[in-house]
C-alpha cells in the first residue's frame, strides 16, 4: 500500500470529522461479518473516524430463526411459521427499545438486527443495511416480511450485482475484503506450515485439495466429497475439508455429522474441526494446498476465495454470489457450476501445474488491488460520504 | 627663547632635516616603485595587481613619515627613555598599518579567488572574518612584543580556543570542504534540481558553508550537509526548466460502485435500458475491467461484450462489441450511441431468443467518481515527470480517462496543460495520441515519463 493510498484515505476520513457510525450486528465473534468488523473498526479510529460496534441481544431461539431466514434468503426451502416471524418480531422489538442508537451513521449488518430502523422516524440520523447474504433468489415469504424494513434504510450494500433489485433507496455494491496482515493471510515459515500438517496428520505425499468453510449446507461439503471422488479415480490426491462453526450457526454440529459420515474411514479425506481463533491453522492449511475448492451452493462474497487467491492458489469455485467478481474464469481461478464441472476443473489445475500457477498468480494480483482491506475501508469511507452526495461526480 | 633657539639651533636642525630628509627620499621612492609596480602590473595579467598596487600605495608615505619620525628622534638629544618609547609608538603605529593593508588585501583577494571558485555568500564570509581574526591576532601580539608585554597568555588562550573551535567544527569541517569542493567544481549550482540517492530531492536554492538546502516539490526544505552530497549518489538533472503560466495541480479519484437494480436478461432488455441509463452506467461498463484488472491487460474489454459472449452465446456480437475503441469516442454519449446502433442492428438481423440463465443476467450498475485534491501541484516539465512517478493510479486515471470522456473535456488534462500553460503543443499531441486504453496504467505511467524525459533531454 503506498503513501498515496494512505493520504486519500486520510483525506476521506477527515471529511467525515465529527459523525459517529454506529455498526451493529448479531455477535463479536464468529463469522465473517464479525471478522471484518473486528478489523474495520479500530482502523477507522485509526483514522480519525469516530466508529463503534454494537450488538443486539437474542436468544437460541432468535439465532434459529435467523439462521432460517438466513438460508431462506439463500434460496434454500425452510420451514418457516407465524410463530418463527412472531418471535423476531418479538425479540426485534425488544432489541430496539433497549439498543442505544446514538451514531449520525447507523449501520446494520444483516438480517438479524434490521428492525432497529424502525426506530428512524423517531430519531432520525442516516441509515445503512449491510447485506452480506446472497439474495438474489431469495425465500420470497422471508423476504416480503423483511423488505418493509430495508426500504426504510437510507442505503443498502451489497456483496454481488446479483444481490440487488429495484428498491426505493440507492444501493451500493461494495466487497468485503482480507487483511493481508491477519493471522489468517499472512506469510508463514515452512516450518509453521509442516507443523499443522503433523498436527492433522495430513502427509504431505499427494497434492492437497482444501475447502475451508463452515459445516454448513450451502457450502456443499458433501458435494465437495463427491467431486474429490471422481478426480480420485484418475490421480492420486488428498481431500481436505476444514470447518468451524459460529455462534449464531446452530445447524452447523448436524451438518459435521453428515460429513463425516460421507468421508467414511478413507485416509485421503481428512475431516477437520477447526476451533475459533485458529486463524494460523486455516492459514497453514491454505498454504499447503494444490488446489482450493469453494463448491457452495449459494454465497454472500466468499472471503475463503479471496484469501485463496491472496495465497496465489489455484481456485475452482462455484459462480454464485460473489465468487465471480473474484475468480474471472479462466483468468484468476475457474468458475464451476456443478460437481462434475468442479471435478473437471479440479484436474485440470492437478495436470497442468504451469496454468495452475499462472492462475494463482493472476488471482493474487487481482486480490491485491480490489480485495485488500485498505480498498473496503476506503469503500466505507465514500458510502459515508455518498450519503450527503446524490450527485454521479463528487468533487470533495 | 631666541636666545636659546641660537644655542641650540644644531640641536633642532638635524632632527627637522633627518625628518625631511627622510620625507623626500620617501617621495621618490613612491615614485620608482609606482612606476616598477605600474611596469609590473602592464605586464602581467594578474587581476590581483592592480589591487596589490592601489592598495600599497595609501601607506606608503605614512610609513616614510613614521620612519622620519623615527629618525629625528634617534638624532635628536631627547631621553634615552623618551627615545624609546617613541620608537615603539612608532613601531606600533607601523605594524597597525601593516596588519590594516593585510588585512584589506587579503580579503580583496579572496573575494576575487572565492567568487571565481563559485563560492557560496556565507563562505566567503567566514573566509573573510577567519583572515581578519587571524592577522589581528598576529598584529596584535607583535605589538605586545615591541612593548616587552608577556605574550605567554595570550598564546596560551589562543590556542585553548582554536582547540574548542577545532572540537565544535569537527564535524563542520567536512562540510565546509565539501562545500568548497562542491562549488569549486561547480557540479552543483543553486536553481539545479538534484536527486540523492537518499531519496530526498528538489530545487536547490542555498549552499552555505556547511549545509545545501533543497526545496521540494511539496514546498518543504530539506537541509542536506554538503558532506552528504559528495559521499552520496547525485543525481543533478540541471537548471529549472520553463515556467507555465499556471501551474497544473493534480487530483485523485476514486469510485464506490452504485446499483441501479435494473438487469437484462436478453438483447432487447439490454439495448432498451442501455438507451435510458444515464451517463454514469455507460462510464462504469465501459472501464471497470480496465479499473479491476490494469494490471495485467493492456487491452480491456466492455463489459456488454463480455456478457454478450459468455453469458448469451452471441459470440459475433460480441466480437463487434469488444471491437469498440472508447477512445474513438469524444463523449459518453457518442459511444452510448455506437453500442446501441451495434446491438440494435444485430437484433435487426435476427432473433432475440437467447436468454442468460438465472443469475446471469446483466446487472446495471453506474459509477460514484469522488474527486479529491492532492498535495502535488507543479510548474515545469521537471516537477512534472518527478510527481508522475509519485502519484496514485488513481490520479492518474482521473487525468487520463475520466476528465477526458467523463468530465466532457475532450482531451486528456495533461495535453491540455502542456499546450495552453506550458507551449508544449508537440509534447501535449504527443500525449493526446497515445490510446491510453492499450496500456497497463503502470504501462501508461512509464510511457509518459519516457515522452516527457525525450522532450527535456
Amino acid at each position: 500500500m503506498g503513501r498515496s493510498t494512505i493520504e486519500e484515505l486520510r483525506l476521506l476520513a477527515a471529511r467525515l470529522s465529527g459523525k459517529v457510525i454506529q455498526n451493529i450486528n448479531s455477535t463479536f465473534i464468529g463469522g465473517g461479518v464479525a471478522e471484518i468488523l473486528s478489523r474495520m473498526v479500530p482502523l477507522l479510529e485509526q483514522l480519525g473516524v469516530d466508529a463503534r460496534w454494537n450488538i443486539i441481544k437474542g436468544n437460541t431461539e432468535f439465532f434459529q430463526v435467523t439462521k432460517k431466514f438466513h438460508n431462506a434468503l439463500h434460496g434454500r426451502k425452510e420451514n418457516i411459521t407465524a410463530g418463527d416471524f412472531a418471535l423476531f418480531k418479538e425479540t426485534s422489538k425488544q432489541n430496539t427499545k433497549e439498543t442505544e442508537l446514538y451514531g449520525d451513521i447507523i449501520f446494520v449488518h444483516d438480517p438479524q438486527p434490521i428492525a432497529l430502523v424502525s426506530r428512524k422516524k423517531e430519531i432520525g440520523k442516516k441509515w445503512i443495511w449491510r447485506c452480506h447474504i446472497d439474495v438474489s433468489q431469495p425465500n420470497q415469504d422471508v423476504w416480503n416480511f423483511l423488505e418493509p424494513f430495508v426500504v426504510q434504510y437510507d442505503a443498502a450494500v451489497f456483496s454481488a450485482p446479483s444481490f440487488s433489485r429495484q428498491l426505493p433507496m440507492r444501493q451500493f455494491l461494495i466487497s468485503p475484503s482480507i487483511d493481508p496482515l491477519s493471522d489468517k493471510n499472512k506469510e508463514l515459515p515452512q516450518e509453521t506450515i509442516d507443523s499443522v500438517l503433523a498436527k492433522y496428520r495430513i502427509p504431505k505425499d499427494k497434492p492437497i485439495i482444501t475447502q475451508v468453510s463452515r459445516f454448513d449446507y450451502l457450502k456443499d461439503p458433501v458435494g465437495v466429497i463427491q467431486a474429490f471422488e471422481m478426480v480420485r479415480k484418475s490421480i492420486d490426491c488428498r481431500l481436505v475439508f476444514a470447518g468451524g462453526t459460529a455462534s449464531d450457526d446452530p445447524e452447523s454440529d448436524k451438518v459435521l455429522a453428515e460429513v463425516k459420515e460421507r468421508a467414511g474411514n478413507n485416509p485421503d479425506i481428512h475431516i477437520l474441526l477447526i476451533p475459533p481463533g485458529s486463524d494460523i491453522e486455516i492459514n497453514a492449511l491454505q498454504r499447503a494446498s494444490t488446489v482450493i475448492v469453494q463448491k457452495s451452493h449459494r454465497e454472500g462474497f466468499g472471503l475463503t476465495v479471496t484469501e485463496a487467491l491472496w495465497k496465489a492458489k489455484p481456485v475452482v469455485a462455484s459462480a454464485v454470489g460473489g465468487i465471480p467478481l473474484q475468480v474471472k474464469n479462466k483468468f484468476t481461478g475457474l468458475l464451476s457450476y456443478g460437481i462434475e464441472g468442479t471435478a473437471y476443473d479440479i484436474r485440470q489445475l492437478l495436470t497442468n501445474t504451469e496454468y495452475a500457477r499462472w492462475l494463482g498468480e493472476n488471482g493474487r494480483e487481482h486480490a491485491r488491488y480490489n480485495f485488500l482491506i485498505t480498498r473496503h475501508l476506503k469503500d466505507y469511507l465514500l458510502l459515508f460520504l455518498a450519503l450527503d452526495h446524490p450527485e454521479d461526480i463528487i468533487h470533495l | 627663547m631666541i636666545e636659546w633657539l641660537i644655542d641650540n639651533w644644531l640641536k633642532i636642525t638635524i632632527p627637522v632635516v633627518a625628518f625631511l630628509a627622510t620625507y623626500v627620499v620617501g617621495l621618490w621612492l613612491k615614485r620608482i616603485v609606482n612606476n616598477a609596480f605600474e611596469r609590473w602590473a602592464s605586464r602581467t595579467r594578474w587581476e590581483g595587481s592592480q589591487l596589490v598596487m592601489t592598495t600599497l600605495r595609501r601607506p606608503f608615505l605614512f610609513w616614510f613619515l613614521l620612519l622620519g619620525v623615527s629618525i629625528a628622534i634617534q638624532v635628536s638629544v631627547l631621553p634615552p627613555e623618551a627615545k624609546s618609547i617613541t620608537i615603539k609608538a612608532m613601531g606600533s603605529l607601523f605594524v597597525l598599518s601593516l596588519g590594516w593593508l593585510a588585512v584589506t588585501l587579503c580579503e580583496q583577494l579572496l573575494k576575487i579567488y572565492l567568487l571565481r571558485l563559485k563560492a557560496p555568500g556565507p563562505t566567503i564570509t567566514l573566509a573573510r572574518n577567519v583572515t581578519r581574526i587571524v592577522i589581528i591576532i598576529v598584529g596584535v601580539l607583535i605589538i605586545l612584543e615591541i612593548w616587552g608585554m608577556p605574550t605567554s597568555p595570550l598564546l596560551v588562550l589562543i590556542a585553548v580556543a582554536v582547540l574548542a573551535a577545532a572540537l565544535a567544527l569537527r564535524n563542520a569541517a567536512p562540510n565546509l570542504f565539501a562545500g568548497f569542493q562542491v562549488s569549486a567544481t561547480q557540479q552543483i549550482k543553486v536553481g539545479d534540481y538534484i536527486k540523492l540517492e537518499t531519496g530526498e530531492e528538489g530545487y536547490v536554492t542555498e549552499i552555505s558553508w556547511n549545509n545545501t538546502r533543497i526545496k521540494a516539490l511539496d514546498e518543504s526544505i530539506v537541509i542536506v550537509p554538503n558532506n552528504r552530497l559528495l559521499q552520496h549518489t547525485v543525481i543533478n538533472y540541471g537548471h529549472p526548466l520553463k515556467k507555465a503560466k499556471e501551474p497544473f495541480r493534480f487530483y485523485s479519484r476514486t469510485h464506490l460502485t452504485e446499483l441501479t437494480g435494473l438487469k437484462a436478461k436478453n438483447l432487447t432488455e439490454l439495448v432498451d435500458i442501455l438507451k435510458k441509463a444515464p451517463e454514469a452506467v455507460i462510464y462504469y461498463h465501459t472501464h471497470r475491467f480496465l479499473e479491476e484488472h490494469h494490471y495485467l491487460t493492456p487491452e480491456p474489454s466492455n463489459d456488454f461484450a463480455v456478457w454478450v459472449s459468455d453469458a448469451l452465446g452471441e459470440e459475433v456480437l460480441g466480437e463487434r462489441l469488444v471491437s469498440v475503441n472508447t477512445f474513438e469516442f469524444p463523449s459518453l454519449g457518442a459511444l452510448r450511441d455506437r453500442l446501441v446502433g451495434i446491438i440494435e442492428e444485430h437484433l435487426s438481423k435476427g432473433s432475440n431468443a437467447r436468454e442468460a440463465m438465472a443469475g446471469r443476467e446483466f446487472y446495471f450498475m453506474k459509477s460514484v467518481s469522488v474527486v479529491l485534491p492532492t498535495t502535488y501541484t507543479v510548474h515545469d516539465l521537471r516537477e512534472f515527470i518527478e510527481t508522475l512517478r509519485k502519484i496514485s493510479l488513481g490520479s492518474l486515471y482521473f487525468h487520463v480517462f475520466e476528465s477526458r470522456l467523463r468530465l466532457g473535456r475532450g482531451l486528456n488534462d495533461f495535453t491540455i496543460w502542456l499546450r495552453d500553460s506550458l507551449g508544449e503543443e508537440e509534447l501535449g499531441e504527443e500525449i493526446a495520441r497515445l490510446d491510453p486504453y492499450t496500456y497497463t496504467l503502470e504501462g501508461l505511467r512509464s510511457t509518459l515519463i519516457q515522452l516527457i524525459e525525450k522532450r527535456i533531454k
